[in-house]
């Protein structure tokens, strides 16, 4: 599925926001708020998460002004919402950092013998497609589960590159994370996914 | 030679074409021999297809309107605010 406004009319959409036409604004905030909500949500609760994307969108009526394009509207509405969390993060919780020396989770590690080879390869294969699998309830709530217990900073990486399609050099931005850390925080992410939804197909449980 | 665990600890560089053209020979390679690694490859670029799908939801109509509702406020203020310094 691909929704993502188009170059041309990301242009005239930008223009009609900086005249501050209410359909206009409309518009943005149907196509870019499920994005926003994901990034806050990344760093705050649900409903911390809610206001703070209403005030984003308050902030974005003067900040849009001096919007020059030199990035995508998605990811410089983003940066706002990241920068914003952050903020309010900051005195709040400081979380474990990830350790981007590893590229393996210690459980995935563990299945390799000294030799490098598989001692405990994957028994199964995912077979179904994602938009079938997602159709399983259970699934989609322990994906949530594992999902909101990712650390932060991992589970940033993810979102903002697989849910919400941003190339590698604009998480890097709107995380403040080099490239090749980057990397580590996606491949850790990911094998903590692929295990989780190992162990649900196996034993169906979460 | 690229073991399974060399393999394992790229693979999300190898599904996100992110390797050099001689590391990206050495795992295809690699994957024509190896079933578990082909097994492995494809149920880590499925779990990434899987968070594509599961994260693309719609936040609900009732928190766009309360959005909408602040914004349109917003609008009005700046508007009144400048027909104040005419």
């Amino acid at each position: 599925m691909n929704t993502a406004v188009q170059p041309e009319s990301e242009a005239s959409l930008i223009e009609d926001l900086k005249r501050g036409d209410s359909t206009a604004y409309r518009r943005a905030v149907r196509e870019y708020s499920p994005g926003m909500l994901a990034v806050a949500r990344f760093y705050l609760d649900h409903s911390s998460a809610e206001e703070i994307v209403q005030d984003c969108w308050v902030t974005v009526i003067d900040a849009v002004q001096k919007f020059e394009g030199r990035s995508g509207l998605k990811t410089w509405l983003h940066r706002i919402v990241a920068n914003r969390c952050k903020n309010r993060l900051r005195t709040a919780k400081r979380e474990v950092a990830t350790d981007f020396s590893e590229t393996l989770e210690p459980e995935l590690a563990n299945r390799f013998n000294s030799t490098g080879r598989w001692d405990l390869p994957p028994k199964l294969q995912f077979h179904d497609s994602a938009d079938t699998l997602m159709e399983n309830g259970a699934l989609s709530d322990c994906l949530d589960k594992h999902l909101s217990a990712l650390p932060e900073t991992q589970r940033s990486a993810l979102m903002l590159y697989e849910a919400h399609q941003h190339k590698s050099d604009d998480v890097c931005n709107i995380l403040d994370v080099s490239a090749s850390n980057l990397r580590v925080l996606l491949h850790r992410a990911r094998q903590k996914i692929f295990l989780m939804v190992e162990t649900f197909q196996e034993t169906g449980e979460c | 030679m690229l073991m399974c665990r060399d393999l394992a600890e790229i693979a999300s560089d190898y599904i996100d074409g992110e390797l050099n053209g001689r590391q990206n020979l050495s795992v295809k390679m690699h994957l024509m021999m190896c079933k578990d690694c082909r097994t492995f490859i494809g149920n880590l670029r499925a779990s990434s297809n899987l968070l594509s799908a599961h994260s693309s939801g719609k936040a609900d109509e009732e928190f766009l309107r309360r959005i909408d509702q602040r914004v349109a406020e917003a609008l009005e203020d700046r508007k009144s605010g400048n027909a104040n310094n005419e």
